[in-house]
């Protein structure tokens, strides 16, 4: 088992792409770390550093507190899963799993023990004789799996080893994957691109964007104190509400009323112990901020209690275990710069809903907000005001 | 509903008619081509006289080729000459096309396209200076000469067939090769080398059969002594007069080890291994 530590690595390809720039990442020992970002990110090329198929530009990878930039590959004992699994078509699948043993030199014996130990794990012993192109695409994923931990590495890699199967099959698997790597304890970098992949399996997760790591943090701390406005509109589904507004200090009444949220015509008290606790709040007041709300902080009125706003419903959504209501909000939703015009028009935010609720199409309906959930951005740097 | 089966019928006709012009030509190119097959196993077993009134067979030619020819020792040399040069392209040629392929260094890409230029140089108009350059380092007295032509000749496009085999094998296989503990050479031997069983057949039977029934380097390049049997039967037809049947004898013994290499290595020629590779 080991410990891998990136130290401000940064991977520029010879074309002028940075695909990763000043990466830090800690993966303790036995930990199963995921990496999550968007296509293109600089997620497959981490971990390609990590393997020592791709070289560092600048900065440090450790295993084990010991600096590996210039150990190759096949002296790094790390396994690696490939996104299309890189099986040998050539060998059976008991050959290719036992094939990096033998070129270790393991005694036969051994080889043979460890193969099948692996192969009754993943449930594979009926087709050890099987060439890869006569299993199914789950069954490759797991010759893969088996592959990878016949070695007994000090370290699992896998890239995207789910993205090539079906939805059913992906959640089955995501669940055995999670099962495995906690009952032989091996350190694992973990690559999806999927964020409810990244919740499920984590017991951390790090986002990554254009190469840039945004956060680092448990799977709760992700989804409930997002540390950006992009960690806060990639993890979640549906995603958070994100919406152009104004700290501002509340009413006429006096000096001591607390700081309002004002969003087109809505204004929100927000709660005096969220303001305690967060003294930052005082220098936005009179100034732009991005509001975030979680879909599912917005309730029925008639259903759950709390400050009320009056929305438009545009759209009913019945999904059985919820209803998700649409409103429009009057005013610009956040969208980011580089997002496409015909975005800012679609000024709606989602509510997760009790499915008992009578909100209908083509009403005005009063929507209880949980405002003690409410997120805060600054809307330059994008940064969470509650950091 | 009548209108659909009438159609139904109609394709299904359609398609038999289909089949039977297929088949029809298909014969038709066949005896076209197994014809003049036939025509030196049929003139083989006569003599002069009966070759010429084309009736009645006889061993007459048998014997004729083989008291003029040592035919036993240039199919010897033929062997030795072929399968040396054919060692040396495959040995150059998946360790280059390898390197082109897979590996990233600089410059590749421009020693590549030196290699691929030389395909299009014609074996006519260097021929002379070969001779000259080989004589002088006295390697036209023995089979090297030849055996160093036919290298030079064959691993260009041979280079090219195995480099663009290589690229269509995935990268992420050879570096799940690496990561498992390989190390790049032991990953062309192991990985490489099997996967390119039909590029490998491929280059063997295209080149066995170039070099088999070359005559100008043969003519050239190898001392009379160790003439291949090509270059063997061309001296029967130069005498004033040629005798027909002994030189058909002599082209039936030397297609066949041309048949029988392609039999041993034409169920390689066409097999997919790379199927089911990745996803
Ligand atoms: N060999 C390469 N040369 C140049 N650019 C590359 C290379 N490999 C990847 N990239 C670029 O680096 C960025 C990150 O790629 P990658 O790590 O594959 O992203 P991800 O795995 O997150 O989808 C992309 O913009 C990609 O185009
Ligand atoms: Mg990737």
């Amino acid at each position: 088992m080991a410990q891998i530590e990136l130290e401000s690595v940064t991977k520029e390809f010879p074309d002028g792409t940075t695909a990763v720039s000043s990466l830090d990442l800690a993966v303790g020992d036995g930990e199963l770390l995921v990496l999550v970002g968007p296509s293109g990110c600089g997620k497959t090329t981490a971990l390609r550093m990590v393997a020592g198929l791709e070289d560092v530009t600048s900065g440090t990878i450790s295993i084990d507190g010991r600096p590996v930039n210039d150990v190759e590959p096949r002296h790094r004992d790390i396994a690696m899963v490939f996104q299309s699994y890189a099986l040998y078509p050539h060998l059976s699948v008991y050959d290719n799993m036992a094939f990096s043993l033998k070129y270790r030199r393991a005694a036969k014996a051994e080889i043979r023990q460890r193969v099948a130990e692996a192969a009754r794990i993943l449930e594979l012993e009926p087709y050890l004789q099987r060439k890869p192109r006569q299993l199914s695409g789950g069954q490759r994923q797991r010759v893969a799996m088996g592959r990878a931990i016949v070695r007994q590495p000090r370290a699992f890699l896998m890239d995207e080893p789910l993205s090539n199967l079906d939805a059913k099959l992906r959640v089955q698997m995501r669940a055995e994957i999670a099962q495995l790597q906690r009952s032989l304890g091996t350190t694992t970098i973990y690559v999806t691109h999927d964020q409810t992949e990244a919740m499920t399996l984590g017991t951390r997760v790090a986002v990554i964007s254009g190469g840039v790591l945004q956060q680092v943090a448990a799977p709760q701390e992700l989804y409930r104190r997002p540390a950006n406005l992009f960690v806060a509109g990639f993890i979640g589904s549906p995603p958070m509400n994100l919406i152009d507004a104004r700290l501002e200090r509340g009413g006429a009444a006096g000096d001591d009323a607390g700081p309002v949220v004002v969003f087109g015509p809505h204004r929100l008290a927000i709660p005096p112990e969220v303001v305690a606790a967060h003294p930052a709040f005082e220098r936005y007041l009179g100034e732009a901020i991005v509001l975030g709300i979680r879909p599912e902080h917005l309730h029925d009125a008639a259903i759950a209690g709390g400050p009320v706003i009056k929305l438009p419903v545009r759209l009913r959504e019945e999904l059985g275990s919820e209803v998700q209501v649409h409103g429009a909000i009057g005013t610009a939703a956040h969208v980011s710069a580089d997002a496409a015009d015909d975005l800012r028009s679609l000024a709606t935010i989602v509510a997760r809903m009790d499915p008992r609720t009578k909100i209908a199409e083509g009403e005005t309906a009063e929507i209880a907000v949980d405002t003690a959930e409410l997120q805060f951005f600054d809307p330059a740097s994008g940064d969470s005001i509650l950091a | 509903m009548a209108a659909i089966r009438q159609s139904g019928r109609n394709s299904r006709l359609n398609k038999k008619m289909a089949i039977w012009a297929l088949f029809t030509l298909m014969v038709i190119i066949a005896v076209v081509m197994l014809y003049p097959f036939w025509y030196i196993i049929d003139n083989a077993f006569r003599s002069a006289g009966q070759f010429d009134r084309q009736a009645g067979h006889s061993l007459i030619g048998w014997k004729e080729l083989f008291a003029n020819l040592p035919v036993a020792a240039q199919l010897l040399n033929s062997t030795l000459v072929c399968a040396a040069s054919i060692a040396i392209i495959l040995i150059v040629s998946t360790t280059a096309g390898f390197a082109f392929a897979k590996l990233r260094y600089r410059g590749s890409g421009m020693v590549f396209l030196l290699v691929v230029s030389a395909l299009m140089v014609p074996l006519q108009s260097i021929i002379f200076p070969e001779i000259v350059n080989l004589g002088n380092v006295h390697l036209t007295s023995s089979y090297a000469g030849a055996v160093l032509v036919y290298a030079a000749l064959g691993t260009p496009f041979a280079t090219f067939l195995m480099a663009t085999y290589y690229r269509g094998i995935s990268d992420e296989l050879i570096e799940a090769a690496v990561i498992d503990g390989l190390g790049y050479e032991r990953t062309f031997l192991q990985i490489a080398i099997p996967l390119s069983l039909p590029a490998i057949a491929t280059v063997t039977v295209l080149q066995f059969i170039q070099i088999w029934d070359d005559l100008l380097v043969a003519l050239f390049f190898l001392p009379t002594n160790q003439r291949t049997i090509t270059a063997g039967l061309a001296t029967l037809a130069t005498g004033r007069t040629t005798s027909i049947p002994p030189l058909m004898a002599g082209s039936l013994i030397s297609a066949i080890p041309a048949i029988v290499v392609y039999l041993i290595f034409q169920r390689h020629l066409v097999k997919g291994l790379t199927l089911g590779m990745g996803k």
